[in-house]
């Protein structure tokens, strides 16, 4: 059993911090969890909500309905209440001196801010009593959050801690008896889970490849990662940049991985498409540039702080001329941290440039997660050390790769945007341009053959498959289990990479050769966009799967149930 | 295959003064003891932005542009390069003006040394951001109405820490301030050089910038930024050339405390193993 838990108010009003109070103390407890936030592109004010799910089970998605509201506004409360389940509570923050005959209907009504001043000394602990009381409701122990403040402000001192613990104790109280334990709640296991976000995988993940040196113009939901290298700097080694403007972001990053260190840039799709010369200049310069996109609906500056998978096309086309890239989309955090580190290695691998494509939603989701390995392990940049003064930086050779040597040595490390020959010098020779025309392109050769397989979620008989990519892995992995109890025959099919595909791997995981799967008699792509895009990355890519298209363009993410429900209908 | 024969003969007119800049770097380099083992030259587009490929480093010609940002994360990632920025008016106060501004005050230990012909060459004799008023063209029909670039002026402003202009027209002039540039440690080196353009620009020839270009007063004080501010601006009937300004400032790079333990190349390796 699950149920959410779901926090709204106003930007600047805690609700972000309320809704880590409770990822952080009910994943100690032993439950399982899945959040995500739902917020306006302002500082204060609007409607911001928080949405912590729980269950007995892991959990992959959020859903549209809460089984508790905690409404910190009067529009938080009006706006959110018809999205409450039948039998589920809204706590709203009422002013303590209101009569208590013009409460809203259906809603508990606490003080929240005003118990905080008096009981804390501090409006900032309304989210200390906003915890204490929804813990009440769902029957659990106020133990396993008065533990959670003694660790979390252990360096803020005894006084803080105390305060938020009677802040709590004075937020269950107020639920009453009548009330406590009356929303029936999963069982906690005592065994303490792991979570991560998105944003940290990959920043992790980054930092632990050995990245060396980070730049950014700020953009969201791009920044989260740049802050995350800065807060770890000098542990890893890291410099971090903010750069003028993300032109200077990717040839900075262009210009740290000619001198040799592991290096990456991330923004989002408006950001992207200043890019788009650096990247064309990667390719010819056969430089490994790792670029992070985290999307969000376009076009132009469109809703800066929603969620979107619209940029997939662009992705891959971006940047003038042809040369080879890879595209990978990750879909959890676990996945977000290991394909972090497969990009930079495959950038290095081909020495040509890697997308990483995120977007809102999984740049902020959080959820379970098994330890991430935050040791440093650099990854093989691929370098050769002993080129003496005969060498030449693009030597033609079978798989496209020419031994990479680093400016500081004997050997002349020379690049060039225009068309050159072997030596990196400019030529208008057509046939020295076609030779390395033609090399750079054999690499697409390498990428396709080390092109990770789809993942498959379901039996191998499915009779329909549901196709998707990126950050839409879990809500299609909720809505197979939704199909399946509703004894429809699903499974999913989730792309990590979304180019390029190796056909044999993708047509043996849909069940069109080999024996891994059943053909399905139905397929359905799956995407937070318009057009059906990876439907056409599909096409182009030739591997022979034709699917139907079941899109969501809104801005919000797709969750199980949604998808489920539009299949079924 | 009706193809051009490769060859890496410089693409400059006769009597360009690309030539000139060209002979006095490898000179200076010479004269500076620069290792050519650890330096990279970079540069964006234009016909200055070949120069690289006409002498021997390590080389980075990149976007039109932007040859900054890249000679900045060159820096980054291995501050122990000499890393040289060399390229044109247009690449540099045109298309890559942002970069600049910001290069300025990021004050990273990078030397630009900027061929300022005051016209655009490899597009074939536009204006160029720091093209004189009335300048025509055939896209400036009637005449440049814009006012000038003051790329000295701008870089005094946002704290550049050695500011200078020289000229191709006096060789040995031009020499002593690359091998100042060159052996300057304290941040961005700005090194505007006044260049004749032998095709495209019959205003600002050899003999115009030769009758202009006087050294900038012996008791000018480089460290005064009003004083600097002043010179920096000065243009037209007498133009000065030498080392206008030193800001004082700390380079970028010294102040990141991740680099206290050595280049991030030196960093990444000793942590690979």
């Amino acid at each position: 059993m699950d149920l959410l838990i779901r926090v709204a108010g106003e930007a600047g009003q805690g609700v972000q911090t309320t809704g880590n109070l409770l990822i952080a103390a009910m994943a100690e407890m032993g439950l399982h969890v899945f959040a995500i936030q739902s917020y306006m592109s302002r500082i204060r004010g609007g409607l911001n909500w928080f949405d912590v799910r729980i269950g007995d089970a892991p959990l992959y998605a959020g859903c549209e309905e809460a089984d508790v509201l905690v409404a910190l506004t009067d529009e938080a409360r009006q706006t959110l209440q018809p999205y409450v389940t039948d039998g589920g509570a809204t706590l709203f923050d009422a002013d303590p001196d209101a009569d208590d005959t013009g409460a809203p209907e259906g809603c508990l009504c606490i003080p929240l801010t005003g118990i905080a001043k008096e009981t804390g000394g501090s409006a900032v602990m309304a989210n200390a009593v906003a915890a204490g009381a929804v813990f009440a409701l769902l029957g659990y122990d106020l133990s396993s959050l008065t533990a959670y403040f003694a660790t979390a402000f252990e360096k803020k001192g005894e006084e803080t801690i105390e305060a938020n613990t009677k802040c709590a104790e004075a937020g269950a109280e107020r639920i009453g008896e009548a009330a406590a334990g009356s929303i029936d709640a999963p069982e906690p296991t005592g065994e303490a889970v792991s979570v991560a976000g998105g944003t940290e995988a990959v920043g992790l993940a980054a930092a632990t490849a050995g990245v060396k040196f980070a730049t950014a113009y700020p953009m969201t939901p791009a920044t989260g990662v740049l802050t995350y290298l800065a807060g770890v700097d000098e542990r890893y080694g890291i410099v971090v940049e903010q750069a003028e403007d993300e032109i200077a972001a990717v040839n900075m990053v262009c210009g740290a991985t000619y001198a040799g260190v592991p290096a990456m840039t991330m923004t989002s799709g408006g950001g992207f498409a200043l890019m788009a010369e650096g990247l064309s200049l990667a390719g010819i310069h056969e430089l490994p540039l790792v670029i992070i996109l985290a999307q969000r609906p376009g076009p132009a500056t469109g809703l800066p702080t929603r969620t979107a998978q619209q940029d997939l096309l662009f992705a891959l086309h971006a940047g003038h001329g042809e040369f080879p890239r890879a595209v990978f989309a990750p879909g959890t955090p676990e996945q977000a941290y290991h394909l972090t580190r497969r990009a930079l290695k495959i950038a290095h691998r081909y020495q040509t440039p890697v997308i990483l494509m995120t977007d809102q939603y999984l740049a902020d989701l959080v959820m379970d997660t098994p330890p991430l390995d935050d040791r440093l392990r650099p990854i093989d940049r691929y370098v050769t050390t002993d080129a003496g003064e005969e060498y030449v930086r693009y030597a033609v050779t079978d798989d496209g790769v020419s031994p990479r040597a680093l400016p500081g040595g004997e050997a002349m490390v020379v690049l060039d945007s225009d068309a050159h020959t072997e030596d990196g010098h400019i030529t208008e020779d057509l046939e020295a341009h076609l030779r390395l025309q033609d090399k750079r392109m054999r690499k697409l050769d390498g990428l396709t053959e080390h092109a990770l397989a789809p993942d498959r979620y379901g039996p191998p008989d499915a009779d329909l498959l549901l196709v998707c990519w990126g950050s839409t892995y879990g809500p299609c992995r909720e809505a197979v289990d939704r199909l399946r109890s509703a004894g429809r025959r699903s499974a999913m099919l989730h792309f990590g990479q979304v180019w390029p595909l190796k056909t044999r791997l993708v047509r043996r995981a849909v069940g069109l050769e080999g024996n891994d799967a059943r053909p399905p008699d139905r397929i359905v792509c799956v995407e937070g966009n318009q057009t059906g895009q990876f439907r056409t990355v599909l096409r182009e890519a030739g591997v022979g799967v034709e699917a139907e298209p079941l899109v969501r363009y809104d801005g919000l993410p797709f969750t199980g149930k949604d998808i489920a429900e539009r299949i079924l209908s | 295959m009706i193809t051009p024969r490769s060859d890496n003969q410089p693409a400059w007119c006769p009597g360009c003064g690309n030539f000139a800049i060209l002979k006095t770097l490898d000179e200076a380099l010479e004269e500076a003891g620069t290792d050519r083992r650890r330096l990279v030259l970079v540069s964006g587009i234009g016909q200055a932005a070949k120069l690289p490929h006409y002498t021997r480093a390590n080389v980075f010609n990149g976007l039109h542009g932007r040859a900054l940002p890249a000679a900045t994360g060159i820096k980054l990632a291995n501050h122990a390069l000499e890393v040289v920025v060399t390229s044109g008016d247009g690449d540099m106060y045109g298309e890559g003006g942002n970069h600049l501004l910001h290069a300025f005050r990021r004050n990273i230990g990078v030397k630009l040394f900027v061929h300022n012909n005051q016209v655009y060459g490899l597009t074939k004799g536009q204006a160029s951001p720091t093209s004189d008023p009335g300048f025509t063209t055939k896209v400036q029909t009637h005449g440049v109405t814009l006012e000038p670039v003051r790329p000295l002026a701008l870089a005094v402003m946002e704290g550049c820490s050695l500011v200078a202009r020289s000229t191709a027209t006096d060789r040995e002039h031009l020499k002593s301030m690359m091998v100042e540039a060159l052996k300057h440690t304290g941040g961005t080196v700005l090194l505007d050089i006044l260049q004749p353009c032998v095709t495209f620009n019959d205003v600002n020839t050899y003999k115009w910038y030769k009758e202009r270009v006087r050294p900038v007063p012996d008791d000018h004080d480089p460290t005064d930024f009003e004083a600097a501010m002043q010179v920096a601006m000065q243009w037209g009937e007498a133009i000065p050339i030498g080392v206008i300004y030193r800001s004082g400032r700390e380079s970028f790079e010294s102040q990141q405390p991740v680099l206290e333990n050595g280049t991030l190349l030196e960093q990444f390796e000793q942590a690979a193993g």
